[in-house]
């Protein structure tokens, strides 16, 4: 079933396009996650699903209702906001009771909730404190907290974890995901962070200057990607694009190397490989030959930067496979080719 | 206002940074300051006679001041001047924190609202004082409160306005959308919650717009100088043909001076909050 159901939403400031017409679907009870460089219009996309922004053209419905022209609060949505947006002037327990009781409830009523959902995000020794007095951490539990107490039918993250550090986003990363799974609410997430819209994502949504690149299960997004913009911008390392030209199934780098290539197409074609399938190895005379620049020790991997007649390349290697590689030694690179993505010169996937 | 600074705890203070001169320098400036308040205050305990002798350093106090001030009148006049100071000042909360929102939210106007408020307060008050007048003749209403009131409005809503939209900037949109989304309309949003964020601008600019208001001469002793003429007016009326009653009038200032310091010492957190909160932002 569908949760959320966008139909060719067009966001206009003035005469500058924000967002060009997208069309979009999200299935109930998923984790969707939109993704994309600043400036592509997932926020924008994001507050227009919440109401926060007028619908220049098309129609949004939540379920079966169609929220195009509602006001935020008859859309039934909950939101996270970057900064968290606590009501300062409230205490903890009164935020999280706030969409309750702005609904009408009675704080009476609405107490053994406000426990119930504070025991699940483990801030009750917190109730009767006032946001300024709570750690970025302790404040972004309330937040999602007051997004949780109410029940409704989709969560909007706006960059909810952006404001934390490493450690803990990565902790509340996994929070947020076991919390979603448990309740089963739709929920939607923006993100610019490619890492954190893999791990959470049952859907990811690449967006790029106003419209969806592609969407699909982050594993699928990541094995095929569309175009070269979706390729280097999903991945880290970044996937290698290497340009050149293809001729009877030989692949010729821009810097003259050539590499043998099953492929039946021709002409001007960008060569994209994971530095996970960029193989390396000390000696014999198989694949092409390459220059270790540096060498990046991540712990059980390593990242190797490389140079090949010029042309710059990425490859992760597994540490113990480092053994004789290290930096201005030459080395054989070959690709793993059932995992070589081609392009076209549009930046389009032709193979 | 999270982004204000926090009271320190009590208990604490701060370390004395401005040494044997500063507080020398504080020294002298308060001297200044209160030196022509201890002479209204002394003033209003003298004698004429006593009042022109400047080498006359010890005297007998007499009420007789006092007693005058009061049996002309001066705490009704008083009284008025609070009221008009009270009905000045909720109107122009009310409808300049609506405005304020509004410039500072929408825009509206486009920049030259934000700053074009205040260009009445440029004119002299000469210039609207004539149609003032001429509009509470024909209404009917002058020389009564009602009329002070709306003159009074004409310079001290735009002030609150002006002084609020600071306010108004600093205070973070998220939290109001945040309310839309949790339930709340627009309005109740602003009311429930961005009210509650800028109340120490509304305070600040309430006590400034009562000020302006209760200290204001020119409009009230030429709209109403008879029946409902206000403090400011009556103590004028101490400048009489025979002379200034100069006794009479110190203890008249007095009786202006003590409200503005009394409301100023219970908000003098607050304004202070206030008027740095805002005058970051401009």
């Amino acid at each position: 079933m569908t949760a959320v159901h966008l139909k060719k939403v067009v966001k206009k400031y003035g005469e500058v396009g924000a967002v060009h017409g997208i069309d979009l679907e999200l299935q109930d009870g998923k984790f969707t996650v939109l993704v994309g460089p600043s400036g592509c219009g997932k926020t924008t996309t994001l507050r227009m699903i919440a109401g926060l922004e007028t619908v220049t053209d098309g129609k949004i419905f939540v379920g079966d209702l169609d929220v195009t022209d509602l006001e935020p609060k008859d859309r039934d949505v909950s939101m996270v906001f970057q900064n968290y947006a606590l009501y300062p002037h409230l205490t903890v327990a009164e935020n999280i009771a706030f969409p309750l009781m702005a609904r009408g409830a009675k704080r009476s009523d609405v107490q053994g909730r406000i426990e119930e959902v504070a025991a699940a995000l483990e801030i009750t020794p917190l109730l009767g404190r006032k946001p300024k007095e709570l750690s970025g951490g302790q404040q972004q539990r309330v937040a999602i907290g007051r997004a949780i107490v109410r029940q409704p039918k989709v969560f909007l993250f706006d960059e909810p974890l952006s404001n934390l550090d490493a450690k803990l986003r990565v902790e509340m990363r996994t929070e947020l995901l076991r919390l979603q799974r448990q309740l089963g609410t739709t929920a939607v997430y923006v993100t610019h962070d490619q890492e954190e819209a893999m791990t959470l994502s049952d859907v990811m949504v690449v967006m790029r200057d106003g419209v969806i690149c592609q969407q699909g299960k982050p594993v699928e997004v990541y094995e095929h990607p569309v175009d070269t913009f979706v390729a280097s911008f999903v991945g880290s390392p970044k996937m290698n694009l290497i340009k050149g030209v293809i001729d009877h199934g030989s692949f010729t780098f821009a810097g003259g190397a050539h590499l043998p290539i099953e492929s039946s197409h021709f002409g001007e074609t960008t060569l994209g490989v994971r530095p996970e399938d960029v193989i390396l190895s000390v000696g014999g005379d198989e694949g092409i030959g390459g220059i270790v620049e540096i060498i990046e020790l991540l712990g059980p991997r390593a990242i190797v930067a490389l140079k090949i007649r010029g042309t710059s390349l990425t490859a992760v290697v597994e540490a113990a496979g480092l053994t004789g590689i290290s930096e201005g030694v030459e080395v054989r690179v070959r690709f793993r080719e059932s995992k070589l993505h081609l392009f076209g010169p549009d930046g389009r996937r032709s193979g | 206002m999270s982004t204000l600074v926090a009271p320190r705890p009590q208990g604490t203070r701060r370390p004395n940074t401005w040494g044997f001169g500063g507080s020398l320098l504080l020294g002298v400036a308060c001297l200044v300051v209160f030196l022509p308040f201890l002479w209204v205050l002394l003033g209003s305990f003298k004698t004429g006679s006593q009042l022109n002798d400047p080498t006359l350093i010890t005297f007998h106090p007499n009420l007789a001041n006092w007693r005058d001030v009061i049996d002309s009148g001066i705490l009704q006049a008083a009284g008025r001047s609070a009221l008009v100071g009270i009905i000045t000042v909720s109107i122009s909360v009310v409808i300049g924190s609506m405005g304020a929102y509004s410039i500072s939210r929408y825009k509206t106007g486009g920049s030259a609202t934000r700053f074009g408020i205040l260009a009445a307060q440029v004119l002299p008050p000469a210039v609207l004082v004539f149609p003032f007048l001429d509009m509470a003749f024909r209404l009917r209403i002058n020389d009564t409160l009602a009329v002070v009131v709306i003159a009074h409005l004409s310079f001290v809503m735009p002030v609150v306005t002006w002084f609020l939209i600071g306010f108004f900037d600093a205070a973070p949109k998220e939290i109001e959308e945040q309310a839309m989304v949790d339930g709340l309309s627009r309005f109740a949003a602003f009311r429930k919650v961005v009210l509650p964020q800028v109340a120490p601008g509304i305070g600040a600019s309430a006590i400034f717009g009562f000020v302006l208001s209760w200290n204001d001469l020119f409009y009230a002793l030429i709209l109403a100088p008879g029946n409902a003429a206000t403090l400011p007016v009556r103590i004028a009326g101490f400048n009489t043909f025979r002379g200034v009653e100069l006794g009479s009038m110190c203890a008249a200032i007095l009786v202006s001076i003590v409200p503005v310091l009394i409301a100023s010492f219970f908000i003098q957190r607050r304004l202070v909050r206030g008027i740095s909160g805002g005058a970051v932002k401009f």
